[in-house]
């Protein structure tokens, strides 16, 4: 956590930071400087690296970290993302208290792939009966404006959800239903901060008024068919996983303050003054130096850290003994109950025994998995942020890399394979950018499918082919010998090289300096590559489409581009290439137009697309392989309005297929067939998922050309009713059916929820 | 009796990530489950889970 601004612009009188015990705020720096974000950025970076880790999370706080404005809060951004990214998944989070929100800002925490958790305490009464600026104003206005400004499709990725302090004094209704008309993807509820020294505030000493409170919204959340997911319930179910406040897990936070202190977990500010302190700082500490501080060190312990009541108490694994700055009291320090103990026996106690369904008695793998869940999640929207497509892609990528290990394995050592361990260390990028090609992972898959192995030889041995694109990418000097078949040698990501005579077997390649030398029984050249010139030499340069982000491949060379289930086109002649590179970047165009959001999806991810042979019987068509990740095959149609529904279509076909490869959301019952509302036969579960969250999106479609009112578009009401419908109806059918994992309940539940908001539009 | 069709082992997110960072040459060795893991759900599993939509096809798998 780091605190990148020390001031906060409201004045709260519920706040841990400036009322309460610790005071230390008052020394700190207002903002925390580029010398100390650069210095908490290596330090981080450093811990990553040594200890390899896969994802650091970290969340922008303060005070409030709006205060920096858009230019200081890119730079602090810029910082972070360059010199820890390089190192692990960056999981970029901010919590705000939403008054500053712009749209300039929403851009920008959408550029950097931020997700931003917004504190709103419900409804006005509830939220100004604290967060009221310090003239005693309200901010319940502002911080509703903000969080219509995070709903909108171009900022949604960013919104992360809403933090909400409750106070019983507040109606629990009001607040859970202005709650839920925010429509957040979580809600998280937080106990006011409290020790025994400074009890919560209590009508009856005797009485549990926060487990009352709690539970009357427990009670209706359940009624209503948990409509949105609420942290503090799920983490305090049976197996539902650690939370700072709740569960067993070792605490994994550190805070790092405006000066650039190294503190724990910011909540024992709550304690007494100094509570948080370690001593140590970014500029002369590394994080396993503050890690090992006492105070953090004592966390780590799981139940054996609890006091004595904790540890024979028989729901001590829900709660964990509770946030540990609300077992502080003086004398005893932390080794006592949470204050909060008796409310959390019996809220526990209400929510075991309020099942109006019958929960699971055990926790599915993919729902006690947070980054699972939290994949999951955010791919129901419809949408899916950068981060979920970049983690997308990179397991894409490692399934890629698993499997060319697996091809080494069957086929033994090969001076391709030297070439390619050698690239991957020298030059990795081009390496990468090889393995990333869609139609790699078909290409492996058919090589490694039994049937195909009885008539592998070395002409059929993928590797050669893989190792000469990368030398070509990577300007590396190689020689090796390459499979030709019909006369063509693939070169993956690059093109094809049509030989003179048209022959089977292999010919020995060497990489020069912008040329390849071909060497074989039948032929000796040397051809320079990319001269300007079509076809020079025989080098047939693989068509680029210039879009967005980069450039895309118009793939109608790479033999294994032929794994669709229909016939692909052949080789386009130059002019049907640049109309079909036309129509596409006008496509991608419109997409940007009609919801941007599936713009920023598509330039993250899609790097190919292949024309499929053109069938007059069906002249539109397109699809997608679930093995080529990040290519669509489509038939070249000349309006890019229809080319760009299609494009958003298979898409979602393309996440949800990736999403596949790593959940399972449907259960394997052979067989099984759902009843759809878009074509007239029963369809297998799979298909019925993917069908409605490929309309998902295309309802969205409709709607934005609905909602701009076009003349061309005067069908689009009646599109954008229709594609609702579809969806409606194909996730009810899912939702009553047996055929979904618990996982993917929650998946087609959230998409439900995602589609009502969708129907409700925007604001 | 459990009559939960067999699922193949679903490969883990930290451990598909993570296996980004081993040295291709090295990956067979060091992530040998990944590795068996991958072949038995992308290789294995799919011809034989006749309801797994491999290929979505407009209007002709969904």
């Amino acid at each position: 956590m780091l605190k990148v601004h020390s001031r906060c612009d409201l004045s709260c009188d519920h706040c841990y930071v400036y009322q309460h015990a610790d005071q230390t705020w008052r020394d700190r720096p207002v903002r925390m400087s580029a010398d100390t974000v650069r210095a908490t950025a290596k330090r981080i970076a450093e811990h990553a690296r040594v200890h390899d880790l896969p994802v650091v999370h970290m969340v922008l706080h303060g005070g409030e970290p709006l205060l920096l404005g858009a230019a200081g809060l890119r730079e602090v951004l810029v910082e972070l993302r360059t010199t820890i990214t390089p190192w692990a998944r960056l999981d970029l989070r901010m919590q705000t208290n939403g008054v500053l929100l712009d749209e300039e800002l929403c851009r920008l925490l959408v550029e950097y792939d931020v997700r931003v958790g917004v504190s709103f305490d419900g409804d006005r009464t509830a939220n100004d009966r604290h967060r009221v600026f310090a003239h005693g104003g309200s901010s319940h206005d502002q911080v509703r404006q903000a969080l219509a400004l995070l709903r909108h499709p171009d900022h949604h990725p960013s919104y992360a959800g809403i933090l909400c302090t409750i106070d019983i004094r507040n109606d629990p209704d009001r607040v859970y239903e202005a709650l839920l008309a925010e429509r957040p993807p979580r809600v998280d509820l937080l106990l006011p901060h409290a020790t025994w020294d400074r009890p919560p505030a209590r009508p009856d000493t005797a009485g549990t008024p926060y487990a009352d409170w709690l539970g009357r919204i427990y009670r209706r959340w359940v009624d209503e068919g948990r409509p949105l997911s609420i942290r503090l319930f799920e983490a305090l179910e049976p197996g539902g996983g650690g939370t700072e406040a709740f569960g067993l897990a070792p605490a994994d936070v550190l805070v790092v303050e405006a000066d650039g202190s190294w503190e724990q977990v910011d909540s024992l500010k709550t304690a007494y003054h100094g509570a948080a302190d370690t001593g140590f700082d970014v500029f002369g500490h590394s994080v396993d130096e503050a890690r090992q501080h006492p105070g953090v060190a004592a966390r780590q312990d799981g139940v054996d850290g609890l006091c004595a009541t904790c540890r024979s108490c028989p729901v001590v694994d829900r709660c964990g003994g509770g946030l540990y700055a609300h077992r502080w009291r003086t004398g005893s320090g932390f080794d006592n109950p949470s204050v909060y103990c008796a409310d959390l026996l019996r809220l526990i106690d209400t929510m075991d025994t309020y099942p109006p369904v019958e929960l699971p008695t055990r926790q599915p793998a993919e729902l006690a998995d947070p980054l699972a869940t939290e994949l999951l999640d955010d791919l129901a929207t419809g949408y899916g942020s950068a981060h979920t497509l970049d983690l997308l892609a990179a397991t894409q990528l490692s399934a890629t890399r698993a499997l060319l290990a697996g091809w080494r394995e069957r086929s033994g050592p090969t001076a391709a394979w030297e070439l390619l361990v050698d690239l991957d260390e020298k030059a990795p990028e081009a390496l990468r950018a090889v393995l990333a090609h869609p139609f790699v992972r078909p290409w492996l898959v058919h090589r490694l499918t039994p049937s195909a192995r009885s008539g592998a030889g070395p002409a059929s041995d993928p590797l050669p082919a893989l190792a000469l694109a990368a030398a070509l990418r990577a300007g590396a000097p190689a020689t090796l010998d390459v499979p030709v078949r019909s006369g063509v040698i693939t070169v993956p990501t690059l093109g094809s090289l049509v030989l003179p005579v048209d022959v089977d077997g292999t010919v020995e390649v060497t990489v020069l300096p912008g040329a390849v030398r071909v060497r074989g029984d039948h032929v000796a050249q040397t051809v320079v590559l990319d001269t300007g010139e079509p076809e020079a030499g025989g080098w047939r340069a693989t068509h680029r489409v210039p879009v967005p982000g980069g450039q895309l491949l118009l793939e109608d060379g790479d033999p294994y581009r032929d794994c669709y289930g229909q016939p692909v086109a052949p080789r386009l002649e130059r002019s049907a290439a640049r109309a079909v590179s036309r129509t596409l970047a006008e496509a991608w165009r419109v997409v940007e137009r009609d919801v941007p959001v599936h713009a920023a999806a598509l330039a993250g991810g899609l790097r190919a697309l292949v024309p499929l042979a053109p069938d007059q019987k069906r002249p539109l068509r397109s699809a997608t392989a679930r093995d080529a990740f990040g290519a669509i095959a489509l038939t070249p149609v000349a309006d890019p309005e229809t080319v760009a529904v299609l494009l958003v279509h298979e898409w979602q076909h393309v996440k949800l297929g990736a999403a596949l490869d790593l959940y399972d959301l449907v259960d394997p019952e052979p067989g099984h067939r759902i009843r759809v509302p878009w074509r007239p036969d029963p369809r297998p579960p799979e298909g019925v998922l993917q069908g409605v969250y490929a309309h998902l999106a295309v309802t969205r479609v409709w709607q934005a050309r609905a909602a701009a009112g076009r003349p061309a578009h005067g069908d689009a009401v009646a599109y954008a009713a229709r594609f609702l419908t579809w969806t409606r109806e194909g996730a009810d059918a899912l939702l009553a059916g047996r055929s979904l994992t618990a996982a993917g309940e929650r998946f087609v539940g959230r998409m439900r929820q995602a589609l009502e908001e969708t129907a409700a539009g925007p604001g | 009796m459990d009559h939960t069709p067999t699922r193949t082992p679903r490969p883990h997110l930290d451990d598909l990530t993570r296996s980004l960072r081993t040295p291709l040459e090295r990956v067979a060795v060091e992530h040998a489950d990944l590795v068996e893991m991958i072949r038995r759900r992308v290789v294995a599993a799919r011809p034989a889970a006749s309801d797994t939509v491999a290929v979505a096809a407009f209007n002709s798998s969904i």
